[in-house]
Formats: C-alpha cells, sequence, structure tokens
C-alpha cells in the first residue's frame, strides 16, 4: 500500500484553524534567531484522503473481532465496547493532570477503589498503578526489592530467574542493576526444587516466578518454593501478567509472595492497541508498601488526593500518575463480572485450553503431557523430519483466517521446542475452538502430503513472507532512507500498490 | 455471564470430551490448603445500564472538564483534537490487535510506525526514529541510561529546566547504576553556557536539557551541545511540547545526539496524566543501543515492500537479561494517534498551529504584564509556556479563574519548592484560545 508521503497532492488541506490567527503579533518577536526553524515538510492531504488512507490501513491488521487470536501468553479476549465508552467521558478525557485535587475527585476515586480491589483479587495489602506496561511493573518491583535490601543495609547481587520466564523477566532484573541466575525447569516443566535450594544464597534477593507458568502449568510447590526462597532473606516476586487461570482460585498473597505486578491489557480485558498503552500494576505486602513508587492516592475518609509515599519510595517510574484511560477500562470490567464472575473467567478459560490440548495433543505432542492451566504447549515438533517447521504451521493458519498461536515460545531444550502456545480465553465459544481445532488438523494432514503448501504458506493474505533479514542487512527505518535508495530499489507501482 | 461465551451445558460437555468429571479435577495440583475459599470480595456484576450510571456519578466528581479551557501546560497540552482521530483508531483492527509479531497480518500497525518514524525523524532531524516508549519522562531515562552504555562513564548533567517528574523518573532508573547526577542551575529562566562549563568533566556521559524548558523558556541548545561535544559528552535534548517543532530548529540540526520527546500533543487527550507516548531519536551509528520496537522496510516473497519489526536484537524477547531495555509493550495506538493527527495538519496545518500557539501565549503574556496586575519573572524567548509573578496571592486568582471556566495555571513556586519563585504561575496558551477568550483572561485577572 502506498504511503501517507506517496498520496500527498500539493494545495490540498485537512485542518481547521479560526480565522483570526492574532497575526499582529510577529514570530521574529517571539522566537530568536537561534532557535527559529524552517517550515517541516510533512504531507499535503484533504480529511477524506486522510480518512481513507487510514481505514484501509486498518484492514491489513487483523483485530480480536474478525475471529479466533489464541496468542499464548498474551491474554487476546474481548475488549467490551462499553468500556471504551466509559474511558471516553469528558471529565475524564479533558482532565489536566495538574488540575486542583477538588477538581478530580472522581478520577482519584476510581485509582484509589480500582487498588482495593485488585488487593482483594490478589491477597495483596496495596497497589502502584503508575506502571505503564507489565515490563515497566516488574522494573518498579524489582527496583522496590533492591531499595528494600539497600534500606537493610544488605548487599544482595544476584536474582533468581526460571528459564521459562518471559525475556521481560531477566531484562528488568538486569535493569534494576541485578545479575540474573537461571533456574533449570524439572522434567514435569516446573521449577526444580533442588536446583533452587542450591541456587538460593544470601547473596540472592529473590525469585521471580510465573505460576501457572509459561508452558501453561501450575506448579503446586510454591509454599517449598517460599520456604526456601524466605529461608535465605530473599523475596518472592509473583509475574501476574496473565492471572486468566487464577482469579478466584489463587492469591499470589496467600501463597507467600511478596510483590505482583498484573497486566491490566491481559487479564482485565484492556485493548492491546497493537502493542499497547497497557498498564502494569504493582501490588506489595504491607512491609515494601514505604517502597511504593511516587505518588500513591490516599483517602482520609472525605478527600482523595496524591501522596509521595516519603523518602523510602523508588521514585517516579513515569511523569504523572498513571494511564489512566486503561485504568477505567480494567474496572469496569471487574464491576461487570463481580466476585462470581471472575472466578467464572477463570473456570472458562481453563476449560477452553485443556479443551483444544486434549483435541489437539494425537496431533501436535505437547512439551508436557498434563492438564494445563489457561493456556497449552503443543508443539510442531513431529513434523520437522518433513521438514516443516512450526513457522510454516502457523503462517498456514492465516491462509484459514486464524492469527496464529505464539511460536517459539517457551523456548529451552529438551521439552519446548518448536513450541506453539494457545490460549482461548474465557470469550471463546465451544464452536469457535471446534472450527479451529478441525484446522489445526486439517494441517497436520498437509504437513505430510504436501509439506510445501506450508512452506510456501502463507497464500491468502494480503502480502506474502518477508525478508527480515533484508530489513536488517539493507535498513530502511523512515521515508526519506526508502528516497535516498530509491534508484536502487526500483519498486515497480503494481509492488506497491497490492 | 455476557462476556464468557459457553453455557454450562457446553461446559460441561467440555469436560467430560476432556475426560474429568469437573473443573476442580483439572486444577488438581493446585494444593488444597493454597486454594482461595469462597467468594471474592468484589461489588457486581453490573449490568450495561447500572455500570454506565456508576461511571456517569465518578464522572461528576470531577469538575466540568469538557468546558474548562486549561491554562496550564507543563508536560501535558490541551490542544485541538480533530475528531477524525478518535474515529480512525475506533476501528478494531487497530486498537484489538496485538503487537505486530506477525507481519502479515499486521502491516496496518507496521506501516503506521513507519509513517510516524518519518514524520519524526523529519520534525526532530534524527536518523533513526524509535516511535514509542512508555512518555517523554521514561523516554528521557532511556536516554540516559543509553549515553551511559555508549560512553561507559558513570555522571550525568541535567538541567535544573527539566520537567521535575522527568528528572525523577531519570534518578529512579539510574538509582541501580549509581550514576553521579548533577543539577545544572538556571539563569534568567534558561541554561548558561558559562555554568555548564564549569560542571562539565571528562567523565560527564551526557547533558540533558528540556527545550522548551519546563519554565517555558526556549534554550541555546547549539552552544550547550557545542559545550558538551568539548569535553566528549553525549547531548541530550527533551522534547515535552511537540508542537514547538513546528517553529524551532530541528534538535538535529542543533547537534543534538539524542532527543526524547513527548507526542501527548500530536493526538493524544490529557487523559489525567496518561496513556501519552515517549518517542526516541538518534543517531543512525546509536541504534544498536536503542530500546523498543522499530518497523523497517523490506519486500515479501513476491518482491513487494512492506514492514516488519527489525533491528530487534536489542530486544528483552530475543536478548533476556542483555537487552537494552526491559519494555515489552509500548504505547502502539498512540503511535498511530499521532500519524493520523501529523497527517490531518499536514506541512501548513502543523506550521500554522505551532505559530498560533506562540502568538496566543504572547498576546496573552504582553496583556497580563500591561494589565500591572503581573510581572516578568525571566527575560527570556518562550514557545508556548510562560512564568509571571502575581502581585495579588495566587489562591484568589485559581478561585476565580476556575469559576470563569478556566483552570488555572500552575503555582510553579509551590510546586518545585523554590522560594525565589514565591506568587509565580506557569502559564500555557494554546491554539484552543481564541482571542476573545484570552481578552476575558486578561479582563479577569485585572480586576
Amino acid at each position: 500500500m502506498k504511503l501517507i508521503f506517496e498520496k500527498s497532492i500539493k494545495g490540498r488541506v485537512g485542518y481547521s484553524l479560526p480565522a483570526d490567527r492574532i497575526e499582529e503579533i510577529r514570530v521574529e518577536d517571539c522566537i530568536p534567531p537561534y532557535a527559529r526553524g524552517r517550515k517541516k515538510d510533512l504531507i499535503e492531504a484533504s480529511e477524506v484522503d486522510v480518512v481513507r488512507h487510514f481505514t484501509q490501513l486498518s484492514k491489513f491488521n487483523y483485530g480480536i473481532e474478525d475471529g479466533l487470536y489464541p496468542l499464548g501468553s498474551c491474554t487476546m479476549k474481548y475488549n467490551p465496547k462499553v468500556n471504551e465508552h466509559l474511558a471516553g467521558l469528558g471529565n475524564f478525557a479533558n482532565a489536566h493532570p495538574f488540575a486542583p485535587a477538588d477538581t478530580v475527585q472522581g478520577c482519584l476515586k476510581l485509582m484509589h477503589d480500582l487498588s482495593v480491589l485488585l488487593c482483594r483479587i490478589t491477597g495483596m495489602d496495596a497497589y502502584t498503578l503508575a506502571p505503564a506496561a507489565g515490563a515497566h511493573g516488574e522494573l518498579a518491583g524489582i527496583l522496590i526489592i533492591r531499595k528494600y535490601f539497600e534500606d537493610r543495609g544488605e548487599q544482595r547481587s544476584k536474582m533468581l530467574v526460571p528459564d521459562s520466564a518471559h525475556g521481560t523477566n531477566p531484562a528488568s532484573s538486569a535493569m534494576a542493576g541485578f545479575k540474573v541466575v537461571e533456574l533449570k525447569s524439572n522434567k514435569s516443566g516446573t521449577v526444580d526444587i533442588g536446583e533452587l535450594e542450591r541456587l538460593m544464597d544470601e547473596d540472592t534477593a529473590g525469585m521471580m516466578l510465573t505460576n501457572p507458568n509459561t508452558v501453561g502449568l501450575f506448579d503446586g510447590r510454591i509454599d517449598e518454593i517460599a520456604k526456601i526462597v524466605h529461608g535465605k532473606g530473599g523475596l518472592l516476586y509473583y509475574d501476574g501478567a496473565n492471572l486468566n487461570a487464577t482469579l478466584g482460585i489463587l492469591r499470589p498473597g496467600d501463597t507467600g509472595f511478596d510483590i505482583v505486578h498484573l497486566n491490566l491489557h491481559k487479564t482485565f480485558a484492556t485493548p492491546h492497541g497493537g502493542g499497547g498503552p497497557g498498564a502494569g500494576p504493582v501490588g506489595v505486602k504491607k512491609f515494601l508498601s514505604p517502597y511504593l513508587p511516587s505518588p500513591v492516592v490516599v483517602f482520609n475518609g472525605e478527600n482523595y488526593r496524591l501522596r509521595d509515599p516519603g523518602e523510602k519510595s523508588i521514585g517516579m517510574m513515569r511523569a504523572f500518575w498513571s494511564n489512566f484511560s486503561v485504568l477505567i477500562k480494567a474496572y469496569a470490567w471487574i464491576l461487570s463480572l463481580g466476585g462470581k464472575g471472575l472466578r467464572e473467567v477463570s473456570e472458562a478459560s481453563v476449560i477452553n485450553a485443556n479443551y483444544v490440548l486434549v483435541k489437539l495433543k494425537d496431533y501436535y505432542r505437547p512439551s508436557y503431557d498434563r492438564f494445563c492451566a489457561h493456556e497449552c504447549v503443543l508443539t510442531g515438533r513431529d513434523y520437522k523430519k518433513l521438514g516443516v517447521k512450526t513457522m510454516d504451521i502457523a503462517k498456514r493458519l492465516m491462509d484459514y483466517g486464524y492469527y496464529p498461536p505464539t511460536i517459539y515460545f517457551p523456548h529451552f531444550k529438551p521439552y519446548a521446542e518448536e513450541t506453539m502456545m494457545v490460549e482461548p480465553c474465557e470469550s471463546e465459544g465451544k464452536e469457535v475452538l471446534d472450527d479451529f481445532i478441525a484446522v489445526m488438523i486439517k494441517i497436520s494432514e498437509e504437513a505430510r502430503s504436501n509439506p510445501e503448501l506450508l512452506r510456501d504458506a502463507p497464500h491468502r493474505t494480503r502480502i506474502r513472507r518477508t525478508d527480515d533479514v533484508l530489513a536488517i542487512r539493507r535498513p530502511i527505518l523512515h521515508y526519506d532512507d526508502e528516497l535516498r535508495l530509491k534508484d536502487e530499489l526500483n519498486y515497480r507501482p503494481e509492488d506497491i500498490n497490492f | 455471564m455476557r462476556y464468557i461465551a459457553n453455557t454450562d451445558q457446553q461446559k460441561r460437555e467440555m469436560l467430560k470430551e476432556i475426560g474429568v468429571s469437573s473443573f476442580e479435577e483439572l486444577i488438581g495440583t493446585i494444593p488444597e490448603e493454597m486454594r482461595f475459599r469462597g467468594e471474592l470480595d468484589i461489588p457486581g456484576p453490573l449490568s450495561e445500564a447500572e455500570l454506565e450510571e456508576e461511571f456517569a456519578d465518578l464522572a461528576k466528581r470531577n469538575a466540568d472538564f469538557t468546558s474548562l479551557k486549561p491554562l496550564i501546560g507543563a508536560g501535558a497540552y490541551k490542544h485541538h483534537l480533530p475528531r477524525a482521530i478518535q474515529a480512525l483508531l475506533g476501528r478494531e483492527e487497530f486498537y484489538t490487535s496485538y503487537t505486530p509479531y506477525q507481519p502479515e497480518l499486521s502491516q496496518g500497525t507496521l506501516q503506521a510506525m513507519f509513517e510516524l518514524q518519518t514524520y519524526l525523524a523529519r520534525l526532530t532531524g534524527m536518523e533513526v526514529v524509535i516511535p514509542s516508549v512508555y512518555d517523554g519522562a521514561s523516554a528521557t531515562a532511556e536516554a540516559a541510561l543509553m549515553s551511559l552504555r555508549l560512553t561507559r562513564k558513570n555522571r550525568i548533567i541535567i538541567s535544573s529546566t527539566l520537567h521535575p517528574h522527568y528528572r525523577s523518573v531519570v534518578e529512579t532508573y539510574t538509582a541501580p547504576h549509581g550514576t553521579e547526577i548533577i543539577e545544572l542551575p538556571y539563569q534568567d529562566g534558561l541554561v548558561a553556557g558559562p555554568r555548564l562549563e564549569k560542571v562539565l568533566t571528562d567523565d560527564t556521559a551526557a547533558v540533558i536539557v528540556q527545550s522548551p524548558n519546563f519554565f517555558g523558556g526556549i534554550e541555546k541548545i547549539a552552544e550547550l551541545a557545542g559545550l558538551a561535544h568539548a569535553r566528549s559528552a553525549l547531548f541530550i535534548q527533551v522534547v515535552a511540547e511537540s508542537i514547538s517543532l513546528g517553529l524551532l530548529k530541528t534538535p538535529g540540526e542543533m547537534d543534538v545526539d539524542i532527543v526524547a520527546g513527548e507526542a501527548q500533543s500530536l493526538g493524544m487527550e490529557l487523559s489525567f496524566g496518561g496513556p501519552y507516548n515517549g518517542y526516541l531519536g538518534a543517531r543512525k551509528k546509536y541504534l544498536r543501543q536503542l530500546p523498543g520496537r522499530i518497523a523497517g522496510e523490506t519486500v515479501d516473497r513476491d518482491g513487494k515492500r512492506v514492514f516488519v519489526m527489525t533491528s530487534r536484537a536489542r530486544e528483552q524477547d530475543i536478548r533476556r537479561e542483555k537487552a537494552t531495555s526491559c519494555i515489552c509493550s509500548n504505547h502502539g495506538l498512540n503511535i498511530i494517534a499521532s500519524d493520523i493527527y501529523l497527517s490531518l495538519l499536514g506541512t501548513e496545518g502543523f506550521y500554522q498551529t505551532a505559530l498560533l500557539n506562540t502568538r496566543a501565549a504572547h498576546y496573552l503574556e504582553e496583556r497580563l504584564v500591561a494589565s500591572g496586575g503581573f510581572e516578568r519573572v525571566f527575560d527570556y524567548p518562550f514557545f508556548n509556556e510562560f512564568l509571571l509573578r502575581s502581585k495579588k496571592p495566587l489562591p484568589g486568582i485559581r478561585a476565580s479563574l476556575l469559576e470563569a471556566g478556566f483552570l488555572p495555571p500552575l503555582a510553579l513556586g509551590a510546586f518545585i519548592g523554590d522560594e525565589s519563585l514565591e506568587n509565580t504561575a506557569l502559564f500555557c496558551v494554546t491554539e484552543i484560545f481564541s482571542r476573545e477568550k484570552l481578552n476575558r483572561v486578561t479582563q479577569l485577572l485585572s480586576t
């Protein structure tokens, strides 16, 4: 498709400004020569040109309302329409973050009450709503751990992270200044207790754990894990990016965890926006609440206000207070379900995932043959000998109108190879899953009868497989890079207008 | 329940097919004593009508922000947003989709990233642009960390005219590295070259200066960048009000190494502080040290031009603890908002908007000073924010402005805890103020 820059027509106008531009004030008198720049070359297009361009662009995307989006670990569930409406209410959308506290009591009450509900859902004592995303929450959480030990005058340099963890876990630990020690998974896909005992020492600040973990399995020995970590004075961190299996079933705060972060854009049904914005609140046990980032919302029985938690706080994680419009949507979703409804969410998603697992395990041998939580990890390893990779299976799924599952994650030997992580959320019905299962079985047949069809897939999408190596070798990172290379690239018009 | 698809009957059928008699059997690996018993103490379930009522009540506890015109900016700016932005962002293909890991089904998101990278490269004069981190403050902190990696030094000079929140975030992010942070005092509202020279040492990794700065002042970036480079330090410019780029020289023209920007002004609501969108621009040679996602152009199997996420070997899902940052989700939808905003305004509209901002701000400033109720604090050039000292106590001014439908300016002295700035007000005026409204403000504050 053409870029907006290729649609520019000289003289077209898509903006509107009042006729009175206060022209008696001369720009030369406002901006000194050392700073005054030239007019920037953007584009020239009418409003309808722009609207058509973006409408067309949107059609080159796949959203949840187009069909099943079974991306494991991403929790792609339906994003209720009413929540978008509520987030757009004028008094919320136009509230200035520095408006006096008495003019934003509605915003502050919402933040306060959401924190209370998140405490109840996770069994924690206090929350910060500041982090902008899950990994941002992780960073805040690990900085809290760092500050806690610093405050106690203890020097601890290491953080334990299982090999099955998301990449954000080791990256957040490293960013917070810890040396990452990898903990291998055992044969049943969970934490190797012996290994944990061996590695956990008094130079280790704690352990980050996802439970159910990224191979979709519940680790039932959390109490043992907590005993070992706490026994050496360490803290236990719960990666609660995805709570879709545990709502009303298991609360991290009841099972020995000291810190937890949540992704509101996963479990709590706020949209992913093609990469964000989300929100990554962090909950802590009482003894860690002085370390929370600034500010926190407090209520004195009459009014709500923002307060700095004091000198032990890790400081600010972002400008202003939170990704507020995301909080609105999550709060609305929680109230729509109520306590009983939240548990039903987890029941329905665990049943959906196990249904897919049972129906497909003979075709795509799973990493671990046991019941899963809210997602199941299948593999394409049996097709490797036919020259078909998991990537090919994923691309073929697109031809049948599905977004593929998460592939090649988790990735560790010997179990988690050629993985496909399927997470069918509670918003998906049995008939949708039955269709998906039938297609997956059909693809497994195609892999045997016509492997070339898979290797060359997708065939029916707007574009074919992309040359990612070329993108790195010959970096074109904006349109002006392309213009510089115009002769070399020599695109034909049909290469651009598809 | 309206958001859960399967009926109880279907769930029973599925459990049977799975081969268990109950849901409890599926979660058998969780020991009984660990499980949560009873029902979560959460209000609801609310019907959609009840939900709307509940949120309407909450919204009513706020002031009427739909009509209040803010005379305050300080990092969050009220500009007019064409309705087309929200209408287009409301397309489910944009807002419900995931990170574009599968390019065949994500060209919309990827092309929008590429387009905004182009716009921002042109506005900042930088060779590469990461179109989204979380916000301007975290972009500044990431730029600070980048400078530590690039120079292998551990000392950063921060202008005291940087937004206090941005400064705090830089401190939070650099705390684990024991970075020495030097505050550079201002002089007449701006960074003074000689003062910078005094604190610059050969072990300085970077100098961070915001322009237009927190007081609204336009810094002498080229001169300051030259001083930093003379001591082989990197120069980071922070741009909190991106509309200013319509009128000012690009950071690239002024020899800036890294730009940390906030794109809120480019198509985003105030939304009580977020989500906004940070961006990072840099010289191409620093690409490998940049955090976050970037789109690149390539071809597909048919030779057609397509877009993919590229230079991925910097990111956490591939490099784990060796990644340049832990950032994963960014503010992707806000990328599309800015792409739409800049496309609608276009070359002329963006320039004219910037022009009107500075004219309207200067118009009000001149009138307030002429009215006798205010005096200038600094003799500095400014874009659309300016600092004045009120001759009357600020609380009275605040009340009369609110009553007349204006959100009052920031009481700066109290906000940053600087006694020398007592009774000063940081005003912001954007293109949403007509001449009549500005006259009204002047009249209110002169009586």
